[in-house]
């Protein structure tokens, strides 16, 4: 009992602290993924452009963030950098790091419904005069974001989660108030199950929000 | 006054793709008011040809008027052009994504600059005269094949083209569906659309067809009436084309 005692208190009194750090684990998804999805449609939108050598360029791009390790990308950054004089805060390294990372996912993503859309739909929006950029905007991106929305789920909550790995680079998020919680008073097994709890409660939510999207936007609707 | 100039008139057209001859100089008008079918073989350049008239296809070489102008000179607007020109695909391609509606309005609103009410209301028309208007709020994935047709055709119409393009208009659909295709097609030449078809269907052919320009081997080989060409072209291979029309709806 005494053992709960203490671990309670414990968390009674780095409460603020832990919230703090969870509005901080918070502020980087949500961040990451919006920022994240918006870079990963323009490398998606460069990725299938007609011009070559723009198209590989971002092939490339994909490729080398989804083959890139994030921890070795937030290194980089956060030890590499400050060796050529770049020195920033560690938000602005996650954010930065994060956002060109999920971005490459994102993008492979979208480019994968890409494949599977219906070229003669594509054919009949240049038959009837939309420009390029219309075409994208209103039949492909319209289709390929509508059928990723599991996909781009499941990122958003991999943003999730991933998020405690900036915590390696100074980035006091909510895992790293947990390690604190952990060794105040060497209760680990009930710090990280708080943590998982508390990371499965916002996978959660984050899935409901998917469904609600799904239900309102998905392709057939009607028909499945 | 001069006879009036075609609507669509084309002279000498060729098309290669790499080292393949579809399209050998092909020469063909098509008159307001119109209902021309282009037959032939599979494989004769038909749906090249259609596709040349609005550019989908660049041709290799000869020309291509539309309204008396040059559609290939290198000032020509070429969305513009495809604007004036619709086209009805054999897999009819409506948006999966859009509304049977949403699928009409797309392009009033963000080609015509129509505001959605405005759109609404022109699609409605558009599609109360195909009569799918009951329909308005179905996505494709939820229609039959012949009702998917019916919108493809109010999409284009909406944009009030000078002609409207159809490419294989049966060969999606049921067999027994043809009479009800050919019954539409009359029914539009009757409002006054320019149509021109490419098909391989001789019992569509026979019953929608003023005239009848059957391809062969990427060149136009006759044009006629279905009825002269079944029964009375020098060619014995054209005849034979015509006349394998078992006539089975024939009544």
């Amino acid at each position: 009992m005494s053992e709960w005692h203490s671990f309670l208190r414990d968390l009674l009194e780095q409460w603020p602290l832990i919230f703090a750090g969870l509005l901080q684990t918070l502020k980087l998804t949500v961040l990451v993924s919006v920022s994240g999805l918006l870079l990963g449609v323009l490398v998606f939108y460069c990725s299938v452009s007609s011009i070559k050598i723009v198209r590989t360029f971002f092939r490339g791009y994909i490729s080398f963030f989804i083959g890139m390790p994030l921890i070795v990308l937030l290194f980089l950054m956060y030890y590499g950098l400050p060796q050529w004089g770049v020195k920033t805060s560690p938000f602005v390294i996650a954010l930065i790091g994060f956002s060109l990372n999920v971005a490459a996912y994102n993008a492979a993503y979208l480019t994968t419904a890409y494949n599977g859309l219906d070229p003669v739909e594509i054919e009949a929006a240049r038959a009837q005069g939309f420009s390029h950029f219309q075409i994208f905007r209103f039949v492909i991106l319209a289709q390929v974001l509508r059928l990723s929305i599991p996909a781009l789920t499941n990122q958003c909550i991999n943003n999730l989660k991933d998020s405690s790995v900036a915590f390696l680079i100074q980035y006091t998020e909510f895992f790293a108030r947990i390690q604190e919680l952990a060794s105040t008073n060497f209760q680990f097994f009930k710090a990280y199950v708080l943590a998982a709890i508390v990371y499965l409660a916002i996978v959660s939510v984050i899935v409901w929000i998917a469904r609600l999207t799904e239900r309102r936007f998905a392709l057939n609707r009607g028909v499945m | 006054m001069t006879a009036p100039t075609a609507l669509i008139q084309i002279q000498n057209l060729t098309k290669k793709f790499d080292e393949q001859q579809v399209l050998a100089g092909i020469n063909l008008d098509v008159q307001e008011f119109d209902l021309k079918v282009v037959m032939g073989p599979s494989g004769c350049g038909k749906s090249t040809l259609l596709r040349c008239i609005n550019r989908l296809v660049e041709p290799t070489s000869g020309e291509i008027k539309f309204r008396g102008q040059s559609t290939l000179a290198p000032t020509v607007d070429v969305r513009a052009l495809r604007q004036s020109i619709g086209f009805v695909f054999q897999q009819f391609a409506l948006y999966r994504h859009l509304s049977v509606l949403e699928n009409v309005t797309l392009g009033l609103r963000k080609l015509r600059g129509m505001t959605a009410l405005q759109a609404k209301e022109k699609a409605l028309f558009e599609l109360n005269r195909l009569d799918m208007s009951t329909h308005c709020d179905k996505y494709p994935a939820q229609l039959s094949g012949g009702q998917k047709q019916r919108v493809a055709i109010a999409r284009s119409l909406a944009m009030d083209p000078a002609v409207v393009l159809f490419d294989e208009p049966t060969s999606a659909l049921d067999p027994v569906m043809v009479r009800e295709v050919a019954e539409l097609f009359n029914r539009l030449r009757n409002e006054k659309v320019t149509m021109l078809c490419v098909t391989h269907d001789l019992t569509l052919a026979r019953m929608i067809a003023q005239r009848v320009v059957y391809l062969e081997k990427g060149v136009v080989k006759a044009e006629d009436s279905f009825e002269n060409l079944a029964s009375s072209h020098p060619d014995s291979e054209v005849r034979s084309f015509f006349g394998s029309d078992s006539g089975y709806s024939k009544k």
